[in-house]
């Protein structure tokens, strides 16, 4: 029962990130409306780096894990329209570590992913565009995409 | 003579009570004032035994002698003495000078002089009572005390209150406090926001993405050993 797996790997991922994480990262599994929690949906936040036009932003992302996890790579989403070449219009990351293809391996943790997912944010793949907006900009306009950049990080401020 | 001789080998022990002292003091390792006080005296006093048993063989031996040392002897315990024994100095400086003719008087100088040793050597016993009585008591009162307190705050952590490590982290690093899971947050934040010399109204709690409320407690968020809580700087 893969499922099993599953949870029992989430459980033991969320036990980790409770005992220690990076500065400014949330990463907590989704209650239900009656209290309950849903290990298979991870609701996370990742700052803009320091020192970056992605500063002062915290960028919702939400993981949707399958019961083949850690099989598979989690589905990894930023809000709808996000900015960024590597960010398909539905918000869904391409990351290679995030391709079950190419470089997902189960023994990658969470905490591993959202800092890939950070690092990725200042550091865009040109070789893998996943949005024409994004890519167009940082590509032919340094100029407008940094403005766009940080434009979008004001749009996220920190929640608390 | 030779009584007098005999009863001043018997005031040998005293040496091995000397010897045996320092092993005392050595165990005696509490640095309370008034404790090290006694141990101070009790050493003087030792000394001043000590010195009483070296002139006492040489008396044995020659009367003469005896009645030189006799004086010196006095004088030395009665430094140590100074409290204990006010009379005799001052008759045995009188008795000095008239001493190589009148033997009873240097009978009468020996006796005093033995009857001041027995003194000295009682004395001696008593500071040592006294010394150890303190000692144990120092020793008996000390570790109960910390017992007591270990058994206080154990009992306290096992039957009422639970305690939990929380780490509070922020961009420079991660610190470890322990407080009550059933104590409001507000203390940790205050302890906190002074450890770091900042004002609490600068420094925002955060669990799980969300402000922690001062309000709350540990046990509202079901939180666990060494769960981690972000302050961010305002």
């Amino acid at each position: 029962m893969s499922g099993g797996i599953a949870r029992g790997r989430l459980a033991e991922e969320r036990k980790a990130w409770r005992k220690n994480h990076p500065h400014g990262f949330v990463a907590k599994p989704e209650t239900m409306a009656d209290g309950t929690v849903n290990l298979m949906i991870w609701h996370c936040t990742i700052p803009g780096k320091q020192g970056t036009d992605w500063e002062g932003g915290y960028f919702p992302l939400t993981l949707h894990f399958s019961e083949d996890y850690p099989s598979k790579p989690p589905k990894c989403k930023f809000p709808q329209g996000f900015f960024h070449p590597n960010v398909y219009p539905s918000g869904t990351v391409c990351l290679s570590i995030l391709n079950e293809d190419s470089g997902w391996r189960p023994a990658i943790t969470v905490k591993q992913i959202l800092v890939g997912i950070q690092d990725l944010l200042d550091q865009p793949n040109p070789a893998d565009p996943a949005q024409t907006d994004g890519y167009h900009l940082f590509i032919q306009d340094p100029t407008e995409y940094k403005r766009r950049v940080r434009l979008q990080a004001k749009q996220y401020p920190p929640i608390v | 003579m030779a009584a007098a001789a005999a009863d001043e080998e018997e005031l040998e022990p005293l040496f091995d009570y000397s010897r045996v002292q320092p092993t005392i003091a050595f165990s005696f390792d509490d640095t309370d004032i008034e404790n090290s006080d006694i141990f101070v005296h009790c050493n003087k006093r030792r000394k001043a035994a000590g010195v009483d048993g070296d002139a006492n063989p040489n008396g044995g031996s020659e009367a003469v002698q005896n009645a030189d040392t006799a004086p010196r002897a006095a004088a030395v315990v009665d430094l140590g003495e100074e409290d204990w024994l006010p009379p005799p100095p001052p008759k045995t400086k009188c008795t000095v000078r008239p001493e190589l003719e009148e033997s009873s008087v240097l009978r009468e100088l020996r006796l005093q002089k033995q009857a001041m040793a027995k003194f000295a050597e009682s004395a001696d016993d008593f500071l040592e009572k006294v010394v150890q009585t303190a000692k144990q008591k120092v020793q008996a009162r000390i570790p109960t005390e910390h017992i007591d307190l270990d058994n206080s705050s154990e009992r306290q952590v096992e039957n009422a209150r639970q305690k939990v490590v929380i780490t509070i982290q922020d961009k420079a690093g991660q610190q470890q406090f322990r407080i009550y899971k059933d104590e409001k947050f507000d203390k940790l934040f205050k302890a906190y926001a002074k450890k770091v010399n900042l004002s609490l109204a600068d420094l925002t709690f955060v669990f799980d993405g969300d402000k922690l409320d001062p309000a709350s407690t540990p046990e509202d968020l079901d939180l666990e050993d060494e769960d981690m809580i972000e302050v961010r700087h305002k």
